[in-house]
């Protein structure tokens, strides 16, 4: 607190000798210089026009723009879903906690801050009144949804269930709304990655599981089966996949019995990223001692009832970690579509650098920056979550 | 959306699980019949994805007279090789483009593609469809094109890409009535001094990666006996010319179209750069299809052809209802209408009769569209004039 205590920390810490504190300020002096120059980048020297007038474009690329009600209205339901499930699980953790609403203000700020962030620069950019307003719908959806989940975190277990089945069919019928804008092989910029990779996610996750499990068969089909498809879609470089699914596939079936682009995509990326999550499975399978299903084999389970309710929860359990770690590089392999010509963030930038206003300008740096951030802020918020609930759920406390 | 035929699925998948959850005790057949309703699920979720194509191409050409067997909502339409036929039935044209050529096809900030190259598609979507923005623009990379092409994932490629002999033999594309002649130029720093390709004997000259121009730098020097430059090939224009800014580039080569809309952007202002008074390869940038289609060729080819024609009648998109009922029989072929013996002439290609009328009406005449895309670069008509201006461009007769 006083001084002397900063001093002796400093001394302690930064300063103990000679050699100490020449390498304390040389850091000092390199990291200042950096940041220097990333702050007069960011709010100097940085032509964010290019940023600002396409920002429609980073976000949800061609979608029509007489149709952009229809992306609010699902922001606004996302958000009223998300935070329900969100309190209705956490409150039910702790009930009777009592909390101010200062301490949770700041918990929320603790918390979401990449998400806050980046809300303020999006926001920072917008030039009408059409993307304020989807803010503010968002935002009160986000605090009703709150509401309504403290209000079911005491209702019976039946009800909180169906609430969950709700989401579920809830989140489906979105994907259709939007879907119905503008058809489904047209969507663009982040939000073509937020649906590739939640897609993935989806129907990798289940996909994965099976193939762990299959992979540990005893019957000799199903594991080789099993293996194969893991071993050859490991052993192929994900761009290759993804080039051929789109420019090679013409070559073996007619255009017109082939899904669009994006479907194709999603179908890729969906085996691809399950043989990684089987491999992953197949570790937390082992690290599950034989112990348990030998005791719950001795109780009289089945062995699917055994896998589905001692083996496997024990074993995802184990795996967060690495599972949140492989969907979050599935998030950013999403930026590979740019290259079979889909319009996802990357190509954005790519192709905006030629308008007329901006040819000629290398605005390289201005579109990529922006662009990182955008994954950075999904991705840090995804690994922060997954902390939040390994926590949780006590991983790596035992 | 929800039709009789998904509902249909969906009851027999319900059914499915539900008979045979009852039926059978064993968990194995419950895990069976789930995978079956999810199969039958996604049957059906397929089926919906062509019925809903369907019902655009409804929307789209029911205002046609042409044949009408494309909007007869007949649920198995398909191209069967058949690439009108195909195009009419899903009411849009796939047209190959790229969105990072200046003045010829760039993504503009609400989505609308706009240049020379993308209202080549919108012509050939006008003549064919009948309405200029039924246009699902591709983005293919350079090394893509032929590929799109071959692989059906495209009808046409209007992609600033030069006719070849080999890219007609090899790619099995059947090239087009060029849309715009251009040549491979070369540019020097004006401080440099170099006044033609003497001066940049063995220099280092940059161009873009993947193109013709590397081959044409190499055969111009052997040709005129000079010693070899070392050619660097770069992915992107901007890299060039921050290499050129840094001097790391003597010469820089590409289309003189190209050269000229690069030095009008060059941050050190146009006066910085000079082109060379040299031409040295001819490169005729053409649409192309695939081969073995000809009708399709016909069709693209008159779509472009009437552009040309229309700036010959001097008939523009401002003035094209005044040629409506004008005294020119040619005039009144071209654009459709009935002549004085009240009889109208349908050339047969497939197309409908006033198909030259919509392609004017909405986009515009060849010199239109250059002047609305090009020129502003700093591009002059050159060889894209009409012959009667001494360039090349030349239509055939409509009748």
């Amino acid at each position: 607190m006083t001084s002397t205590t900063w001093r002796v920390w400093l001394r302690r810490n930064l300063f103990r000798n000679l050699r100490d504190g020449i390498i304390t300020l040389l850091t000092a002096f390199i990291a200042g210089w950096i940041l220097w120059k990333v702050l007069r980048f960011v709010l100097i020297t940085g032509r964010w026009e290019i940023v600002e007038r396409n920002l429609a474009l980073f976000m949800y690329g061609r979608y029509p723009r007489e149709d952009l009600w229809r992306i609010t209205l699902a922001l606004c339901v996302a958000a009223f879903v998300t935070t329900m499930l969100f309190s209705m699980w956490s409150r039910a953790d702790r009930a009777g906690v009592k909390r101010s609403p200062r301490t949770m203000l700041g918990e929320i700020g603790r918390r979401w801050w990449p998400l806050i962030v980046l809300g303020i620069v999006l926001l920072s950019f917008v030039t009408t009144v059409g993307p304020w307003i989807a803010a503010c719908a968002a935002i009160s959806c986000l605090f009703a949804g709150a509401l309504l989940g403290r209000a079911l975190s005491s209702a019976p277990v039946r009800i909180r269930g169906s609430a969950v089945a709700v989401t579920m069919l809830g989140i489906v019928v979105l994907l259709w709304f939007l879907a119905d804008g503008l058809g489904w092989d047209d969507w663009g910029g982040l939000m073509l990655s937020l649906y590739l990779a939640a897609a993935g996610m989806v129907l990798s996750f289940p996909l994965g599981v099976l193939l762990a499990i299959g992979r540990q068969s005893s019957m000799p089909i199903i594991r080789s089966l099993s293996i194969a498809a893991i071993e050859i879609t490991r052993g192929v470089p994900l761009v290759v996949l993804i080039i051929l699914s789109s420019e090679g596939l013409g070559f073996f079936f007619p255009q017109d019995v082939l899904p669009g682009k994006v479907v194709r995509v999603i179908v890729v990326l969906t085996i691809f990223t399950a043989a990684y999550v089987a491999e992953i499975v197949r570790g937390g399978l082992q690290s599950v001692p034989n112990g348990q299903s030998e005791a719950a084999a001795a109780l009289g389970l089945s062995p699917t009832r055994i896998t589905a309710f001692i083996v496997l929860p024990q074993a995802l359990g184990n795996v967060i970690p690495a599972l949140v770690g492989q969907f979050i590089s599935l998030f950013k392999d999403t930026t590979l579509v740019s290259i079979i010509g889909l319009l996802d963030v990357i190509s954005v930038s790519e192709s905006i650098r030629k308008q007329s206003d901006f040819k000629g300008q290398g605005l390289v740096a201005e579109t990529l920056v922006f662009a990182g951030l955008l994954f950075w802020v999904g991705s840090s918020t995804l690994s922060r979550e997954s902390r939040r609930m390994e926590r949780r759920l006590g991983v790596g406390e035992r | 959306m929800f039709d009789g035929q998904r509902w249909a699925a969906v009851r027999a998948a319900a059914c499915l699980l539900k008979g045979s959850a009852m039926k059978y005790k064993s968990n194995h057949v419950r895990w069976l019949a789930l995978l079956g309703a999810l199969l039958l699920m996604l049957a059906a979720c397929g089926s919906d994805d062509s019925d809903a194509s369907d019902d655009s191409s409804a929307d789209v050409t029911s205002g046609d007279s042409t044949d009408g067997e494309g909007a007869s909502g007949d649920s198995n339409g398909g191209s069967d090789g058949n690439v009108l036929a195909g195009v009419q039935d899903a009411g849009v044209v796939r047209c190959g483009t790229r969105d990072a050529l200046p003045g010829f096809s760039v993504l503009e900030d609400d989505g609308s593609h706009v240049g020379f190259d993308a209202d080549f598609c919108r012509v050939i979507a006008a003549a064919v469809l009948g309405d200029a923005e039924a246009v699902e623009f591709v983005d293919l990379e350079t090394e893509a094109r032929f590929t799109a092409l071959q692989s059906g994932e495209i009808d046409v490629l209007v992609r600033n890409t030069t006719w070849t002999a080999s890219r007609d033999g090899v790619e099995a594309a059947t090239f087009l009535q060029p849309n715009f002649y251009d040549g491979q130029g070369m540019m020097v720093a004006t401080d440099s001094g170099i006044e033609d390709l003497d001066g940049l004997a063995g220099a280092v000259v940059c161009v873009a990666a993947g193109t013709t121009t590397e081959g044409n730098v190499a055969n111009e020097f052997a040709r005129l006996g000079l010693d070899a430059p070392e050619i660097q090939s770069f992915e992107d224009t901007d890299l060039i010319q921050e290499a050129f800014q840094q001097g790391r580039c003597d010469g820089w080569s590409s289309d003189v179209s190209q050269l000229a809309s690069l030095r009008s952007d060059y941050p050190d202002g146009p006066d910085a750069l000079t082109i060379l008074d040299v031409v040295f390869s001819k490169e005729p940038l053409a649409p192309a299809v695939l081969d073995g289609d000809s009708e399709w060729a016909q069709v693209v080819n008159w779509a472009i052809f009437a552009t040309i024609q229309a700036e010959e009648f001097g008939i523009t998109k401002a003035n094209v209802d005044d040629f409506l009922d004008s005294d020119d029989p040619s005039v009144m072929i071209f654009l459709g209408q009935a002549g004085e013996d009240g009889a109208v002439v349908d050339p047969g290609l497939g197309l409908p009769v006033d198909f030259a009328y919509q392609v004017v009406a909405q986009v515009g005449n060849y010199g239109e569209i250059f002047d609305a895309h090009l020129a502003p670069l700093g591009i002059e008509r050159g060889l894209n004039q009409l012959w009667s201006d001494g360039g090349l461009l030349y239509s055939p007769p409509y009748r």
